[in-house]
């Protein structure tokens, strides 16, 4: 007895659509499963088609649409024969019994939920921004957005945090979580997680969020992207991490779609803020601390404060102007004062203004100073050493302002000043004033 | 002459006990050092022990110099003298002129007599030197020039002269007879027989006999206890120099348990600790050191004062097996080096080419950097950063390696491939991402083409050769990088690179042989010169527009790789004219202050070292400063720019030659 043959599906071959590519970083050549595809020098992909099995892997992960099938006309035929076959026996997908486990383990996890961090009971604004867009994706996902709190006497903060957009807030509130402090927060985070399943964990990509999230990962065995400048939800309810890879060459997404849960930190004032709304509500899931004191090896004795009063940290502003030795004095640098004040910012220096004496050390931008990444960069007087550019190049926005229009700094600047700047600099900060005025009457 | 045979005899050996005695214990202490083989190719040691030693050639290098070198080729003489005076006194009628012939009883009685009275004048030249034109190097911290101690030995030399010229010179006068083979006594026999002495002149000669005897016996006790010990131990000192690259420091292995550089005294190698002895504290390493010279912590000599101090503080201790009490590194005092001092070291070499007796200064240094870095992990701050970025993206300021190709633009520029092309260009971290030395790069590529060399690069996958690293002390993060570095060399079967920075030069030519990889390496100074020599490169017009030159040696090409000639024939073919000289050239050439790693730190005490030299530039009347390593020309920039000066201009001797290429219609840039 013998079956009547069957038609075998043509499964096609993946080829490239022209000018589709956006040489994303080749990963439909690291999809590939049989090693078809190869990049070429413009970062496109090469498929050898004698290799394609027609896996599809390649198209599905093309961000661009780039990738199509083809097949050859005897194929196509053979695919409208089956179609029209096809409709009298509707083919049933056949699930992967792997894919239904994994998608039953991962159903167990819902909600998203934001570390809200504090430092001696005041909150860090991260927080607040993180609630922010754990509301959009907590929407996207249909579930509950809970903020996390812990800490002594920090009930406070859960009414904060329901004015920030969280439903609910979990609460540890003991004298052992007074300080931070890896261990504590660690087992009372676990604690949780093991308890409540949540599905998306964000904190702030601070010095306290950094330690506290590469721990809680560890130990729950799942990931954790650092830094992430932007996150959504695709269709399969997975978490799209996204941040810059490679010296922020490309733009990486990073899916963590096999485990839970799924864990990102974000830097502060990358997020824009909510809106505070004082009137709303939420629900305080208070929980016990099962950590007791005696079995914490590190004790805090004494904080000492690295803060005087005249320290300013120019790592942390958001706008820098900073002048090098074609400010051609100390008294100069008013002029960089005054612009810096009108933009709410600080003043910075190149190596060569400290040596000089112009600037103190802490001001220094650069290799053997400080790494500043603002939103804006003014560059006054600055030719752009290499030595100089590694400490800024980060930086949003650079406007160079220089007399010279071949010094190297123009290659990094975003906009490019050829001038004196004892000219330019305070026409900017005048104009910055009369539109303040402006803005102020209208 | 009668003397007392028994008497001397008892004083003599108690002398020559208690000098022994001294002795042995000083061998004792450089045997607590660890080991290290200098006991390999013995002929060519023999020859750099008669060069350096006995021909004084590093002592003749400085015009003074001349002065010791007399003392010390009387004294090899007066050896002799001495030798003959202890026989005659511990063996009753024992005369050399019963022993020799007459004609070389003579010739011999003269030598001692003439090299008595040059060891006299040059004693008394000494001791003026040190009074009235004291140079300032002769002073350190803890060690003055007119110390107790060097006036206190030149005057026992003087007087062992003086007494030598008494004594024979009454002996003479009494005998009566003449002996004109001996000049100076001679003299001294007609002072006395008229002088007030003239009726006591058997007395003045036995009391010139024990006057010389007993400062010969304490020169013997105080000999093995002070600096002059080098009078002993330099000589072996010579022979046992460091016959490789003072850079290339001995590997370690990095397996648990192991401990790294030096943190105490014991640390060292014996070789280490012999050099403490042998140091005359001659000052002419600190008058060298680019750091000491700009007023900062570091003094080299210092660092070797130290090491001995720290040795004899802790003797008792670490010969009872117990840890030194006195640290090494540690607070300022004397025995102890600090922290900054450490750091301070540009590894130029200066102290290496100008030490007499080849102490090695500069390694020392770096092994304590070792210890810092890999055990303590106690570094200037500034550091951090540089040793992510080497550790991240294998070059020093964390640029996206992707961009090493960025300064090719428009110029076609072929990756290296075995077979097809000669050369690796090893374009190094400066030379692919410093915007400045990028000009370099793209104009030693344009002359690599003109001369017909087939050449390619390792683009994105260059790594740094990890040079500042092993200069930091940072030798874990370097074995790493060579390992990766050799291993891409190997398999991409390259054996012939062409660097435009001595750093690189220097690490792939010396230090990774100890990796057991041999490359032909050439700098972009001797194969220039070669290339203009052979006429292979022709510039169509000998350039004008650079003005008065100035060449800037480079440490890692002249000091450390004897390459001092390449770099100015090609600035001579490529201008016509040879480059003018700084006042400190060639190996006494001044740091610019980047090397050792410097380049990556704060400049916080003293005058910038930069500076320093910008100045001597300036003040030589150049208008182009000549340089062939992408750091001398960062430094140089800076230093021109903080010495307010606008005219002189720095380039590259690539930058030169290609200036010479372009064709007369195009414009300079």
């Amino acid at each position: 007895m013998t079956e009547p043959k069957k038609i075998k599906k043509p499964r096609g071959k993946a080829r490239l659509i022209e000018g589709k590519c956006i040489a994303c970083g080749a990963r439909c050549e690291s999809s590939c499963p049989v090693n078809c595809i190869v990049m070429n020098d413009a970062g496109e992909p090469i498929v050898n088609e004698s290799a394609c099995i027609g896996c599809l892997k390649c198209i599905k992960i093309c961000p661009a649409q780039a990738i199509e099938m083809f097949f050859t006309p005897e194929e196509q035929q053979l695919l409208h024969q089956l179609a029209a076959e096809g409709s009298s026996t509707p083919a049933v997908e056949e699930e992967d019994p792997e894919a239904r486990a994994l998608a039953e383990k991962l159903s167990r996890y819902r909600g998203v939920w934001v570390f809200i961090e504090q430092t001696e009971g005041v909150p860090a604004t991260v927080s607040w921004e993180l609630l922010g867009k754990g509301r959009e994706l907590a929407d996207t996902l249909g579930v509950t957005l809970s903020a996390v709190v812990l800490g002594e006497q920090v009930e406070n903060l859960c009414h904060e945090a329901f004015a920030y957009g969280a439903e609910q807030a979990y609460l540890i509130d003991s004298p052992v979580l007074r300080h931070y402090r890896t261990e504590p927060y660690l087992k009372c985070m676990c604690t949780l997680v093991d308890k409540y399943h949540p599905e998306v964990i964000l904190m702030g990509a601070t010095g306290l969020g950094r330690d506290l999230a590469g721990a809680v990962a560890t130990v729950m065995q799942t990931g954790l992207t650092a830094d992430c400048t932007g996150l959504a939800i695709d269709d399969k309810r997975n978490l799209m991490q996204t941040r810059p890879a490679f010296g922020g060459n490309i733009m990486a997404t990073i899916m963590c779609d096999k485990f839970r849960p799924q864990m990102a930190t974000v830097r502060p004032h990358v997020m824009p803020m909510t809106d505070h709304k004082q009137s709303a509500i939420g629900t305080i899931i208070s929980e016990p601390c099962l950590v007791q004191e005696d079995d914490i090896l590190v004790k805090v004795l004494e904080i000492l404060n690295d803060k005087n009063k005249d320290h300013v940290d120019i790592a942390g502003a958001e706008f820098i102007v900073s002048g090098g030795r074609g400010m051609m004095g100390q008294e100069n640098f008013s002029l960089l004062h005054d612009l810096a004040n009108e933009l709410g910012g600080v003043v910075g220096a190149s190596r060569s203004a400290v040596d000089a004496g112009w600037m103190p050390q802490e001001r220094q931008v650069g290799q053997t100073g400080k790494t500043v990444r603002p939103k804006i960069y003014i560059a006054c007087g600055i030719s752009g050493a290499i030595q100089h550019l590694v400490g800024m190049q980060d930086s949003d926005i650079i406007i160079a302002i220089n007399r010279d229009k071949e010094a190297p700094i123009f290659e990094v600047a975003t906009y490019g000043i050829v001038g004196d700047l004892f000219q330019i600099v305070p026409a900017i900060t005048n104009r910055l004033r009369d539109l303040k005025q402006l803005k102020a009457r209208s | 002459m009668t003397v007392n045979p028994i008497l001397f005899a008892i004083m003599l050996s108690a002398a020559l006990l208690f000098f022994t005695w001294n002795l042995w214990k000083r061998y004792g202490l450089i045997r607590l050092g660890r080991p290290d083989d200098r006991f390999d190719n013995i002929p060519t040691r023999l020859q750099e022990m008669f060069l350096y030693a006995f021909a004084q050639k590093r002592v003749l290098a400085k015009p003074f110099g001349l002065n010791h070198a007399v003392i010390f080729w009387t004294f090899l003489i007066l050896l002799g003298a001495n030798g003959t005076f202890i026989l005659e006194g511990l063996i009753p009628g024992f005369s050399l002129e019963h022993l020799l012939p007459a004609s070389a009883y003579q010739l011999v009685m003269f030598l001692f007599d003439a090299a008595s009275l040059l060891a006299l004048l040059c004693v008394i030249i000494a001791v003026g030197r040190r009074i009235f034109f004291k140079p300032s190097y002769l002073d350190s911290r803890y060690v003055k020039g007119q110390s107790f101690e060097g006036f206190l030995i030149l005057s026992f030399i003087a007087m062992l002269m003086l007494a030598f010229f008494v004594m024979n010179g009454a002996l003479i006068a009494v005998m009566g007879e003449s002996r004109q083979f001996m000049p100076v006594s001679s003299f001294v026999a007609k002072l006395l027989a008229t002088g007030p002495l003239h009726d006591q002149l058997f007395q003045t000669a036995q009391f010139a006999w024990w006057l010389h005897a007993l400062v010969l016996i304490a020169f013997i006790c105080f000999l093995p206890l002070s600096k002059h010990m080098h009078i002993i131990t330099a000589i072996p000192n010579c022979f046992f120099k460091r016959l490789d690259k003072s850079t290339m420091l001995p590997r370690e292995d990095f397996t648990p348990g192991n401990s790294f550089g030096v943190a105490k005294v014991t640390d060292f190698t014996w070789k280490d600790l012999l050099d403490s002895f042998s140091c005359t504290e001659c000052g002419r390493c600190q008058d060298a050191c680019p750091a000491q010279t700009t007023g900062k912590s570091l003094n080299p000599r210092q660092v070797i004062h130290t090491l001995k101090t720290n040795l004899l503080a802790n003797e008792q201790r670490i010969r009872s097996g117990a840890s030194p009490v006195l640290p090494l590194i540690g607070p300022e005092g004397e025995g102890s080096n600090t922290e900054e001092t450490i750091w301070d070291c540009t590894t130029c070499g200066a102290c290496l080419t100008q030490c007499p007796v080849l102490i090695e200064q500069m390694p020392k240094i770096i092994q304590m950097r070792r210890h810092l870095v890999e055990m303590e992990a106690r570094f200037p701050e500034e550091l951090l950063n540089l040793f992510e970025n080497m550790e991240q993206r294998s070059n020093p300021w964390g640029i996206a390696p992707s961009e090493r190709t960025k300064w090719t633009g428009t110029l076609d520029v072929k990756p290296f491939v075995a077979g097809e092309t000669e050369y690796l260009f090893y374009v190094g971290c400066a030379g692919a991402f410093d915007s400045r030395s990028k000009h370099v790069t793209v104009a030693l590529a344009t002359l690599l083409d003109a001369a017909g060399i087939t050449w390619g690069i390792l683009g994105k996958e260059e790594k740094c050769c990890g040079d500042s690293l092993r200069r930091l002390g940072n030798e874990y993060l370097f074995d790493t990088m060579a390992r990766e570095n050799i291993e891409l060399f190997r398999s991409r079967g390259i054996t012939k690179i062409i660097t435009q920075c001595p750093h690189c030069f220097s690490t792939l030519a010396n230090d990774y042989r100890q990796y057991g990889i041999e490359l032909e390496v050439t700098h972009h100074s001797a194969l220039l010169a070669e290339l203009l020599a052979s006429g292979r490169l022709k510039v169509t017009k000998q350039s004008d527009i650079f003005g008065k030159t100035l060449y800037h040696d480079s440490c890692y090409l002249g000091r450390h790789n004897d390459i001092y000639a390449a770099p100015r024939q090609v600035i001579g073919a490529a201008t016509g004219t040879s480059p003018s000289e700084f006042v400190r050239n060639q190996e006494n050439a001044f740091c610019c202050g980047a090397g050792g790693g410097r380049m990556w730190l704060e400049e916080h005490d003293g005058e910038r070292i930069n500076l320093n030299r910008a100045k001597e530039a300036v003040d030589a009347g150049a208008d182009t400063v000549c340089v062939a390593c992408p750091y001398c020309m960062t430094m140089f920039e800076d230093g021109l720019k903080d010495a307010n000066n606008e005219t002189v201009s720095v380039r590259d001797i690539a930058e030169i030659v290609a200036e010479g290429l372009r064709s007369p219609d195009q414009n300079q840039r």
